[in-house]
């Protein structure tokens, strides 16, 4: 009993170092984002501001329709992991559920997508949405991303854990096929839908290359794409308006992964249903 | 009418035939067990009624009219799977319930059939309950429960006891049969398991490899075996079958002669077989140093004391032979067996079938 307290003790010291670690840059730009600039600029300084002052939020209200560029980002990320969820589910319900001729070969075409690189297709995208005139909206960075293989390919690994027989109870009541969806399937894989959406949401949030060739106009960026203008080499080097931009681009998947993090554990943590 | 009848009913999975030409009729209200090892095609030919598979060939009738082509919702059928298949998100009350409120019954009525099913299965107090947080044997009854209330004209059972323990099953045996007598619907119950065939079934069809061996009471399979795979498939430890002679009346097995009374004689030679096989169960003979009616003198090779009863074994020419007796006798001993005519089996060992009972004993 001892030896392994001690050894738990030793675990714990290890990961809570290793937790500080992952932690620090974030805590770095939090706090660096209340600081003047001559005090970041400081080598001598502390990770705590001497003053805190909310100067550099101010700056980029003054310089960018900030508002207006989350809600941007969040409508794009909320129209993709909404689509990609629903046609996900449909997907692989069909495939898991459904026999029909060709099953197999379209779903390995489909799986296969996951390996095509982005930049491959970002071109032909690229033009597809500019013929069809939404290039510089938002509706143009949603558009190409509304069904997504990974989904597939992960939904369906969760939807072939549920015995067919819960299917076959249902079909001897003659349930319709989307009630048996609504009813049955997705409440026994909801946990996997919620880790699903996160992650479809957080990708689209941090997404930049796309966005970048498509959205033109400040009002219509989203937000990795501002914080490139307050980060890169034009940008200058407004060390606490930089820090605070990345605290406004984190702060919504942050918070979102705080609120669902039992779920998202549990999908990982259990695999299948039992019982 | 016949509540289910097969007619030259075949299945098959791809070029894989798993049921050959069924013909078979369940009456209404009857408890009709489907046996069979695994893989004789059992739960395809439940799983047929269902509507969930197919039927390959021939014809299926449910209550008189051809159901080939009916869909299962439409069947009335309610079933007990083997692992329970309950919906781990709902309670108790909402997995008994489910066919119900799906089918649009009122609120009321389902709330009051459900309780009633509940109560009838002794699961009140568990209601609210989640299946996961519930012992086998009592989601083995919220199971029952959810095909009870349907109140269906079938109701189909894929060996639900065979995840319980022993106690527990025979337990559930009981009040299986007991639900069946309060219910009356027609009742097809798949198992491998031979006691649950005889003490729940009034009929037992036996399956092997996709053919129906034998379909007769519990009682009849048992003391009239149709063919050698009958006689040895129920009854544990399994019924001897031994390569015999007849020799006039002399019956020749191994080294040994017994002479056999006349209506036996008349039975076998009336079917012109050429080689037959003698069918005895280890119950049926009674060993004792002195010699009876039917009786031959056999030395015992290999004594299995089980408590309760012992089993001897002997060896006749190259077969071993295994007898359940109730006296004390040692390896290497000289007994005599003493055969009750009534209690023998003869089949042709050439076809498997019975060659059939003398008339005295029917």
């Amino acid at each position: 009993m001892k030896i392994r307290d001690r050894q738990n003790i030793l675990w714990h010291i290890t990961f809570i170092v290793l937790v500080l670690l992952f932690l620090y840059p974030i805590i770095y730009a939090f706090f660096t984002s209340f600081k003047t600039l001559p005090e970041a600029l400081n080598s001598t300084t502390k990770l705590l501001p001497k003053e805190p002052t909310t100067e550099a939020y101010s700056n980029i209200l003054s310089k960018i329709p900030i508002v207006r560029i989350t809600i941007n980002t969040f409508v794009i990320a909320t129209i993709v992991t909404v689509f990609k969820v629903i046609t996900g589910v449909l997907a692989s319900y069909s495939f898991v559920f459904f026999e029909f001729k060709g099953k197999k070969a379209m779903y390995f075409v489909l799986i296969s997508t996951i390996f095509i690189p982005f930049t491959v297709t970002m071109i032909p995208n690229f033009i597809t949405i500019s013929n069809i005139g939404l290039r510089d909206q938002i509706l143009g960075v949603a558009l190409p991303q509304l069904a997504d293989a990974t989904g597939i390919f992960l939904l369906r690994q969760h939807m072939r854990g549920i015995p067919k027989s819960l299917l076959e109870v249902a079909k001897l009541e003659k349930t319709p096929h989307l009630k048996i969806l609504r009813t049955i399937v997705v409440p026994i894989i909801k946990p996997a839908i919620l880790s699903i959406g996160i992650i479809f949401f957080i990708n689209s949030w941090n997404e930049f290359v796309w966005p970048s060739l498509i959205l033109k106009s400040q009002e219509n960026y989203t937000l990795s794409l501002a914080l490139q203008m307050f980060v890169s080499s034009e940008g200058g080097t407004d060390i606490p308006v930089a820090m605070a931009i990345s605290v406004l681009t984190m702060a919504l998947p942050l918070a979102i992964f705080a609120f669902c993090q039992k779920h998202i554990i549990n999908t990982f943590a259990q695999s299948g249903i039992k019982g | 009418m016949n509540s289910i009848q097969f007619e030259n009913v075949s299945k098959s999975f791809g070029k894989t035939k798993i049921i050959n030409k069924l013909n078979m009729e369940i009456k209404k209200g009857e408890r009709m067990i489907l046996l069979g090892p695994s893989g004789c095609g059992k739960s395809t030919i439940l799983r047929m009624i269902s509507g969930l598979e197919t039927v390959t060939e021939g014809k299926l009738y449910l209550n008189g009219n051809v159901a080939n082509d009916i869909d299962s919702g439409d069947r009335s059928i309610a079933m007990v799977f083997q692992n329970y298949a309950l919906f781990p998100h709902m309670t108790i009350d909402e997995n008994v319930g489910y066919g119900l409120r799906i089918n649009k019954v009122a609120k009321g009525e389902v709330k009051k059939k459900v309780a009633q099913a509940v109560d009838i299965l002794g699961l009140t107090g568990l209601e609210n309950r989640y299946p996961k947080e519930l012992s086998g044997g009592q989601r083995q009854r919220v199971a029952l429960a959810r095909a009870l209330v349907k109140s269906s004209d079938f109701f189909l059972l894929d060996e639900p006891l065979s995840n319980l323990d022993a106690q527990l099953r025979g337990q559930a045996r009981k009040e299986l049969v007991k639900i069946h007598e309060m219910y009356n619907q027609t009742f097809i119950y798949v198992t491998h398991d031979q006691i649950e065939a005889m003490t729940i079934g009034h009929r037992i069809a036996l399956m092997n490899q996709g053919d129906l061996q034998m379909l007769d009471t519990p009682h009849n399979v048992y003391h009239r075996p149709a063919n050698i795979f009958v006689a040895t498939f129920i009854g544990s430890p399994s019924m001897n079958i031994i390569t015999a002679k007849l020799d006039g009346r002399i019956l020749h097995l191994g080294e040994q002669e017994v002479e056999l009374p006349d209506m036996w004689l008349r039975q076998i030679n009336q079917s012109d077989v050429k080689s037959i096989k003698l069918g005895i169960r280890p119950e049926d003979v009674t060993l004792s140093n002195t010699k009876s009616v039917v009786s031959m003198p056999v030395k015992v090779k290999y004594v299995e004391d089980y408590g309760n009863r012992v089993g001897y074994y002997f060896d006749l020419e190259e077969e071993v032979v295994s007898i359940m007796a109730d006296n004390i006798f040692s390896m290497g001993d000289t007994v005599y067996w003493n055969i009750k005519p009534e209690k023998l089996h003869f089949f042709d060992a050439e076809t498997t079938n019975s060659l059939g009972y003398p008339q005295e004993i029917l």
